[in-house]
């Protein structure tokens, strides 16, 4: 991409960005997230309050609701944002143009650093007297409004200020729930899918990092640090999230028991609120931990290691499916399943549902036996992460994984995305699940109505589409819009405005991420877009439709003139009037043109000149100039040739003038003889 | 069993060359309807129109019936101002008899004949200087398109203009 056309920022600062001043140079490391930089802030109308701005990065999508409903109602112990908007930043030497969001900062520092130092005020006896009560009453009233945390880490949490007990929880809309967040951090089932497609998550997954944090913080040290994803899962399997986070140590008394109960691998087990509270009135009764039966009959040895729990062994199938696919292939099946599961009946129905087939002679990997090594994960651990291709994922976390995938261009994400997209595939896989009682349509039925785009090669369709349809606030991510942000129509036309004004914008429809981008924030734009698309290949009418897009744009924003742009579009369809076959209607139209595309409007413009409807006449009098000229040109060589007497022409042409002489004579003679 | 396929009718197909002109009959018509109103007057004509019965009962090809009305129109134009001479007179061996008079009357199937001999002629040169004309009118009306269209309109692929100027200088 050339860099002129990248689209410039703004020359002017929004409202927004007069009001608050970022200053770039005080970066606040402690408030950062995955979702964006934190940077001190300075608000020129109300001096004196304490707050933060978060810029955030254009490539991870943000909670809107969450905004809408913690800037409304701020919810009391917890980091609640103030206001958001666009603005122009100097962010190392470059100008750019970010959305910031200002939170409200507490000032006492935060509970654990990123380097793992724990804060000198932070001991068990405020851990169980301030931390564990301001984290459920946070937690708690989101819950009421129908969100989840997913971001409770001890690195989140932060005294209000210097002097005070009481600590607030940070923010969790700057990125998607549980976006990247540690394994260690997760439950279980919500660990073991990829970082980036957690997906939302229950109210219990709360809780378990809630014990977790207050555990991180009773060590005081990060317990997820310096541990890796196999060991830990191993662990946490074997012995519990609880022992496994603690490294086998124990902690005494009655915050023991609150950390225990919280991070209780099974979600019956697990404290929620209600036991949280009889906790602190000191009636409640200490809940044991127990392990779950996800051990099956008999172990498996799958790649010279015995197996003997089903998550596992999904896992395991899950890191290797290649070799999982040769191994199923090579068991009978029914006959593996009765054995390892001895508490389940395997259906005829859950057979054919698995369609595990036999290996059939000719060696290698099927293209469905992804699929199946998928279907059979899903059996092994229907609560589990769906795993295909190498990816584990839940489906509401198709958006993060999409957007975190486009950011890194991982095209082999995508493509399993796209292949897992399959409308057949997610059913069978939401009927195992209800086999074993895990129902999850809904999810499935969000999707269906994006699947249709994935695998279109179309402009404004293909995984761009999906990208925008299921994460509706992100920005553009195209390449040209790298500097500025564009969440609107309306500024997307602005910021091509301002690409018109400093470089080539040709072709510019023709970037897959601003079609789908456009073909997602516009309505019924698709027969524009199945038009374009069809005309990709001839230049000339597809910058006639892209004229023709552009202004319907701009009439239904009801957008000021853009000149640059209209110049842009009409230098553009310099191709389109040079093809124009009849040199006068040339001339009228590069007239007419030249006179509209100095008013900027191009919705006019197309009224007055449609390119369209003009080439369609132009080709039709042409091809009707070419049958004309035909024509004459076979009457010319029939006339060219030279008349003889003895042409059967000239014979008959003679003989009809010889007759009319000889009649005119005779009439002549009677006339003179009779009177 | 099977049917036994009909045959298709057999259409008689009159020969093309082989026209049919009521200028012959009519003439019958004529002469037999003369020689009711004056049977002298009958045989001046039937005597004088001798080459153009013959002609009708020899005559074959594509223009037989031009060439017969062609001849007969003439030759009736030779015979017609004996007429009045046979009715004044009432005696038809006058005019039969003298051998001017015959010669005149065939004379005059000659010149018919002489026309349709000329006709084509004639007629070869006069089409000749319509089709220049037309030809001439072609011309501008492609020569229009092309002010209109372009070379293209012709069917060439390649409409650029020849360089001029400063640019066939450098060249």
């Amino acid at each position: 991409m050339v860099s002129g056309e990248n689209a410039p920022v703004p020359d002017n600062q929004s409202t927004f960005g007069d009001r608050y001043e970022v200053v770039a140079t005080s970066p606040l490391p402690e408030f950062s997230t995955r979702g964006g930089d934190a940077f001190v802030v300075k608000d020129k109308e109300k001096s004196g309050t304490d707050c933060y701005a978060l810029v955030h990065h254009p490539a991870v999508p943000v909670r809107n609701e969450v905004y809408k409903s913690l800037q409304s109602k701020p919810v009391p112990n917890m980091i609640c944002p103030i206001e958001r908007g666009l603005m122009n930043l100097m962010i190392d030497g470059k100008r750019l143009q970010r959305l910031v969001t200002i939170f409200g900062r507490p000032t006492g520092g935060v509970l654990m650093g990123a380097d793992g130092k724990l804060h000198p005020r932070v001991n068990a006896n405020r851990l169980r007297q301030n931390v564990a009560l301001s984290i459920l009453k946070a937690i708690t009233a989101l819950h009421k409004r129908g969100f989840i945390h997913r971001s409770i880490m001890p690195t989140n949490i932060y005294f209000s200020t210097p002097s005070s007990d009481d600590v607030v929880l940070g923010e969790c809309y700057s990125m998607p729930p549980g976006y990247m967040q540690p394994f260690g951090m997760e439950t279980l089932d919500l660990a073991l899918s990829d970082a980036t497609a957690r997906g939302v998550g229950d109210v219990d997954s709360d809780y378990y990092q809630m014990g977790a944090t207050l555990q991180s913080l009773y060590f005081g040290e990060m317990v997820w640090r310096g541990r890796d994803r196999d060991s830990m899962l191993m662990a946490r399997v074997n012995q519990g999230s609880f022992w496994a986070l603690g490294g086998g140590r124990e902690i005494p008394g009655a915050l023991g028991s609150l950390i225990r109960g919280l991070t209780a691998d099974e979600v019956e087990e697990r404290w929620g609120a209600e036991d949280v509270l009889d906790w602190f009135e000191g009636i409640g009764k200490p809940k044991r931990t127990t392990m779950r039966a996800w051990s099956m009959s008999r172990p498996t040895t799958f790649k010279g290691v015995a197996v003997v729990d089903r998550r596992l062994l999904a896992n395991a199938f899950a890191n290797d499916p290649a070799e999982a696919a040769s191994f199923l292939k090579s068991v009978d099946f029914p006959s593996w399943v009765q054995m390892s599961f001895r508490d389940e009946v395997l259906s005829e129905r859950l057979e054919g549902l698995l369609n595990v087939k036999p290996d059939s002679g000719f060696g290698g990997m099927r293209a469905d036996d992804h699929k199946m090594v998928a279907r059979v994960c899903m059996f092994l651990h229907p609560t589990g992460p769906l795993h295909y291709k190498g990816k584990s994922l839940f489906l509401d976390g198709i958006p993060s994984l999409v957007a975190e995938a486009f950011s890194r261009d991982d095209r082999e994400s995508l493509s399993a995305v796209v292949e897992m997209l399959d409308s057949k595939f997610l059913q069978t896989i939401a009927d195992i699940c209800d086999t074993q009682g895990v129902k999850f349509g809904k999810q499935i039925a969000d999707l269906r109505q994006v699947m249709a785009h994935a695998s279109s090669k179309q402009l404004g369709k293909g995984m761009e589409r999906i990208l925008y349809e299921l994460n509706p606030i992100l920005p553009c991510v195209s390449v040209r819009f790298s500097n500025v942000w564009i969440g609107s129509i309306i500024q997307l036309m602005r910021a091509l405005e301002r690409i018109a004004g400093n470089s080539n914008a040709r072709n510019i429809l023709l970037d897959r991420h601003l079609a789908a981008f456009c073909a997602t924030h516009g309505t019924d734009l698709e027969r524009e877009f199945n038009n374009l698309a069809a005309a990709q290949h001839n230049p000339a009418k597809f910058n006639s439709l892209s004229l023709n897009f552009f202004g319907l744009l701009q009439q239904r924003c009801k957008m000021e003139a853009l000149p640059n742009l209209t110049a842009k579009l009409v230098d553009g369809l310099a191709p389109a009037v040079k093809g124009l076959k009849n040199k006068k209607r040339r001339e009228v139209v590069q007239v007419s043109l030249d006179k509209s595309k100095k008013g900027g409007d191009i919705g006019k413009l197309c009224t007055e000149v449609n390119m369209i409807k003009v080439q369609a006449e132009d080709a039709r009098e042409f091809s009707q100039a070419r049958t004309l000229v035909s024509r004459l040109e076979r009457e010319r060589k029939k006339l060219s040739r030279k008349i003889l007497p003895n042409d059967p022409e000239a014979i008959a042409a003679g003989l009809r003038g010889g007759r009319i002489v000889a009649f005119a004579g005779l009439i002549l003679i009677s006339f003179l003889t009779f009177f | 069993m099977a049917k036994k396929q009909k045959k298709p009718a057999l259409r008689k197909r009159r020969n093309p060359q082989q026209e049919f002109s009521a200028f012959g009959p009519l003439l019958l018509f004529g002469l037999l309807a003369a020689a009711l109103f004056s049977p002298n007057a009958a045989i001046v004509a039937a005597v004088g129109l001798v080459p153009t019965i013959v002609l009708g009962f020899t005559g074959r090809g594509v223009h037989k019936g031009a060439r017969l009305q062609c001849v007969g129109f003439a030759n009736l134009a030779g015979v017609l101002p004996f007429i009045p001479q046979v009715l004044a007179r009432n005696d038809a061996q006058v005019v039969v008899g003298d051998i001017f008079n015959i010669v005149a009357m065939f004379g005059s199937a000659a010149i018919g004949y002489a026309l349709i001999y000329v006709g084509p002629m004639v007629a070869s040169y006069v089409l000749q200087s319509l089709n220049q004309d037309r030809l001439k009118k072609i011309a501008q009306q492609r020569q229009s398109l092309v002010e209109m269209w372009g070379h293209e309109v012709l069917g060439d692929k390649d409409d650029e203009v020849a360089p001029k100027g400063p640019l066939r200088s450098k060249l």
